[in-house]
């Protein structure tokens, strides 16, 4: 790395960022939640509404993720930047006071906020293919044009890529690389066909490490141990916390739908390892067991529950919640929002490293069909589940591949019947309303013949 | 276990200037089997080739073969994975992979991924399914964790058929797979004085996939070398994984272009650079890390692109033909940062895509020839 590669962190940014940042927008962001939060106080459902009123915490959410992103505008030449996979140790950027930009939950945004299309177009216009995935190419196309539902997105200063999500983000990050001409830390975690080897392990852990010096030359100044031990102290109670959440739905009505868990878990994913996530969790958590208590479903009149796996259709979150909760469907569990919690146990902040390479090396994704299919047929005991929608997720390969068998097992081994629902995360041209609610009808005809 | 034939004994006719049928796969296979080697079918790309001699197995490499009834892939796999997992999981489920005594899926991609995944979770077939990590980074921490790699590989073909390597086995193996990939760079270093048509030459390239060492390095040494006109057309680079079928040579010839290099991933870029010393795993390691640069691996793009254009000007090629299998990503996200890289050098690319069939499509035709048009 030379001197240029580094960031340069200028006065003038700095009196922007808190004048700006600091000062104006966290006050109005604050000002709005309050106005928020009484206008959802004072909502009131229609009679033939099928979903009962939104967790009162999502106005909390709506700020916290508000205020992250407008951070993000300010955030370049005051902060070291970072762009990260969803799955990458970020732990350690955080201990170095990184600001970071997670392009898979940008373009999930972009996907709810149907912005996704046109920045998709952005990136084949200039030669990237519509077969690779929507959210690399809403990113690319975010790059290319400048353009974001959030404003703007800072210029990074240093990559972070994981693999344990997927191969695509490799691709994706060298084609950012590229552009920016930053540095590229790869983290490369060997995909678990069976249990983890000590190999495996000791090859991650040696990359973290290898990543520190990289990062503290990126951040100009050195790697704090204790407030390392910190952020993994967040970051293991911000799981666990977002895991007792999903658990919750256990409870007979589920007190949220897996949609909602789609939107709460912004946080877990962006703002993992704070403080200000651990409060948030505790938060939604006892306004759960409020709704518990009381016995409040989010759907009604909940007769079925069903199991979501694969990402969600952003685009459709909405009305497809509303199309299965008028229909007495609750999707109460999805294999997606629970991979955010279901790894805490293996967090020990006491163990630094190796820890984390064994924690980063064991998302669902990084480990074999058989074990999702395995955590699949937990899930549906678990959950009580009467059946799942397996999305067919063109753009996450991943995920999406040995779904086929993985279907065929479930309906066999667990009785349920379980649908195939070919989609796309993002890209709504790889989506058909009418065929897909065809598709849901059916499988809900099928659930009803089953009752 | 009895040793190698020495001689070969289906490549002889092959020399005269490619005019004689190349052996074949089945006819190399029993010779291999009767000589008692248990077979590896290996899936792309990047593999240890001394490792399994070296613990008594002979691999034969399965690209998705395009003719193939591709229903068995349908039923495992949707639409929109690669063709040379739906095709070879369709030849498997056709019987035509039994033969083979293990499976061998390297980590290359997320769809050789699920394709290993579901093989070993839920195909279960009776051969047993082995699989391969390649580390996406350089360095010493990847040298280190291949050799691991590796070494539990080792163990597990000695587990399920294989013998436990002595030292001889292992200067044996690597002797005659260094002298193989030696051969083989030989052809690509000369070959502007080889009498092959594109067609015959990645005939001969692509029989390193199943000929035993000894045999492909005598085939291919024993082309004859001398300086001869160059043919007609105007020379090109071929970009890709795989370039099939094997008439599409011929049919880009004859819309007036000849490809000079290539940067295939079963071509080129499996050309290995010679490590001669350290431990036979190491060695192994350090060879497959030292392979031309390739997106599977993690290779930079600029890195990439670099050594194309060198490659690009030192055999005389005018521009780059990216001929690819649909709904590959490690190569689709390289092409416009590639593309701009190349232009930046003054090389011109065309990339279009093929579904692995058994016909290419004139539409694909066409726009070559329009490319060519633009190269003269």
């Amino acid at each position: 790395m030379n001197a240029s590669d580094l960031p340069h962190f200028a006065p003038s940014n700095r009196l922007s960022y808190l004048l700006q940042y600091e000062l104006i927008g966290r006050t109005v962001l604050r000002v709005q939640r309050w106005n928020d939060a009484r206008k959802l106080a004072a909502y009131r459902p229609q009679a033939d509404d099928p979903l009962t009123p939104p967790l009162r915490c999502v106005t909390r959410m709506k700020e916290l993720m508000s205020r992250h992103y407008l951070e993000g505008r300010y955030a370049a030449g005051v902060r070291p930047v970072a762009w990260v996979t969803s799955g990458a140790p970020t732990e350690i950027l955080k201990a170095l006071d990184f600001f970071l930009i997670y392009p898979e939950n940008h373009a999930a945004l972009c996907g709810a906020r149907r912005k996704a299309e046109a920045l998709c177009i952005e990136a084949e216009n200039a030669g990237y293919s519509r077969d690779l995935c929507s959210y690399g190419r809403t990113d690319i196309g975010t790059v290319l044009s400048g353009k974001t539902p959030v404003g703007r997105l800072p210029r990074p200063d240093l990559l972070l890529c994981c693999t344990n999500i997927c191969q695509t983000v490799l691709y994706w990050y060298r084609t950012l690389a590229d552009y920016f001409g930053v540095p590229l830390v790869v983290i490369d975690t060997p995909f678990l066909y069976g249990n983890a080897q000590p190999h495996q392990v000791a090859y991650v852990k040696r990359q973290l490490e290898d990543l520190v010096p990289v990062a503290e030359r990126v951040a100009g100044h050195r790697f704090s141990e204790q407030r390392f031990r910190e952020v993994v102290r967040h970051a293991r109670r911000g799981a666990e916390l977002w895991l007792e959440i999903m658990d919750r739905s256990q409870h007979r009505p589920a007190p949220m739908t897996a949609f909602d868990g789609f939107i709460h878990m912004a946080p877990i994913v962006d703002l993992r390892g704070e403080a200000v996530t651990v409060d948030y969790y505790e938060t939604m958590l006892a306004e759960l067991d409020e709704r518990v208590r009381r016995n409040i479903g989010a759907v009604r009149n909940e007769r079925f529950r069903v199991l979501w796996d694969n990402l969600p259709i952003w685009f459709r979150i909405g009305p497809l919640s509303k199309m299965l909760a008028l229909r007495g469907v609750n999707v109460v569990a999805s294999t997606y929002t629970y991979a955010w919690g279901e790894l805490a146990p293996l967090i020990d902040e006491s163990k630094g490293f190796e820890s984390m390479a064994n924690v980063y090396l064991h998302p669902i994704l990084n480990c074999s069909a058989g074990h999702k299919l395995r955590a699949m047929q937990r899930m549906v005991k678990d959950f009580h589940i009467d059946g799942v929608i397996l999305h067919s997720d063109r753009s996450c390969k991943p995920y999406s591949l040995g779904q086929m068998d993985q279907r065929e097992r479930l309906v066999a081994e667990t009785g349920v019947p379980a649908l195939l629902l070919e989609a796309d995360h993002s890209d709504p041209r790889s989506y058909s309303d009418q065929q897909g609610e065809a598709r849901l009808e059916a499988f809900i005809e099928t659930m009803e013949a089953a009752a | 276990m009895m040793a190698l034939p020495k001689r070969p004994t289906g490549a002889d006719h092959w020399t005269d200037a490619g005019r004689s049928p190349m052996p074949s796969r089945k006819d190399a296979l029993r010779r291999m089997r009767d000589a008692g080697y248990r077979i590896a079918a290996v899936l792309p790309i990047y593999y240890p080739r001394a490792l399994l001699r070296a613990c008594g197995f002979h691999p034969v490499e399965v690209w998705g073969p395009v003719r193939v009834d591709s229903r068995g892939g349908d039923l495992r796999f949707q639409a929109y994975t690669c063709a040379i997992v739906r095709n070879a999981i369709s030849l498997l489920s056709e019987g035509k992979l039994d033969p083979a005594d293990v499976l061998l899926v390297p980590h290359t991609c997320d769809a050789l991924q699920g394709m290993g995944s579901v093989l070993g979770d839920f195909v279960k077939p009776h051969q047993r399914v082995l699989t391969l990590y390649h580390p996406r980074r350089g360095g010493p921490a990847a040298v280190s964790f291949l050799v691991d790699e590796l070494r539990r590989l080792q163990q597990e073909l000695s587990e399920h058929g294989g013998r436990e390597p002595t030292d001889a086995d292992w200067d044996e193996a690597l002797r005659v797979e260094a002298d193989a990939d030696a051969a083989l760079a030989a052809l690509y270093r000369d070959r502007v004085r080889l009498p092959l048509t594109d067609r015959e030459f990645y005939t001969l390239v692509r029989a390193r996939e199943y000929l035993p060492p000894d045999e492909f390095a005598a085939l291919a040494s024993g082309v004859s070398r001398g300086e001869r006109p160059q043919p007609p057309g105007i020379p090109l680079m071929l970009s890709g994984i795989v370039c099939e079928p094997m008439e599409v040579f011929d049919q880009i010839n004859s819309v007036g272009g000849r490809i000079v290099a290539d940067d295939l991933a079963c071509g080129y870029r499996r050309v290995y650079p010679p490590v001669a010393d350290g431990p036979p795993l190491e060695r192994l390691a350090r060879a497959l890390l030292g392979a031309a640069p390739d997106p599977t691996r993690g290779s930079p793009i600029a890195e990439r692109a670099a050594a194309l254009t060198q490659r690009m000007r030192e055999t005389g090629a005018k521009g780059l033909l990216v001929y690819d299998v649909k709904f590959c990503e490690p190569e689709l996200f390289d092409l416009p940062r590639l593309r701009a890289h190349l232009a930046a050098a003054g090389f011109p690319m065309l990339h279009v895509e093929h579904e692995l069939t058994p016909a290419v499509s004139q539409q694909t035709l066409t726009r070559v020839e329009a490319f060519l048009e633009t190269l003269q």
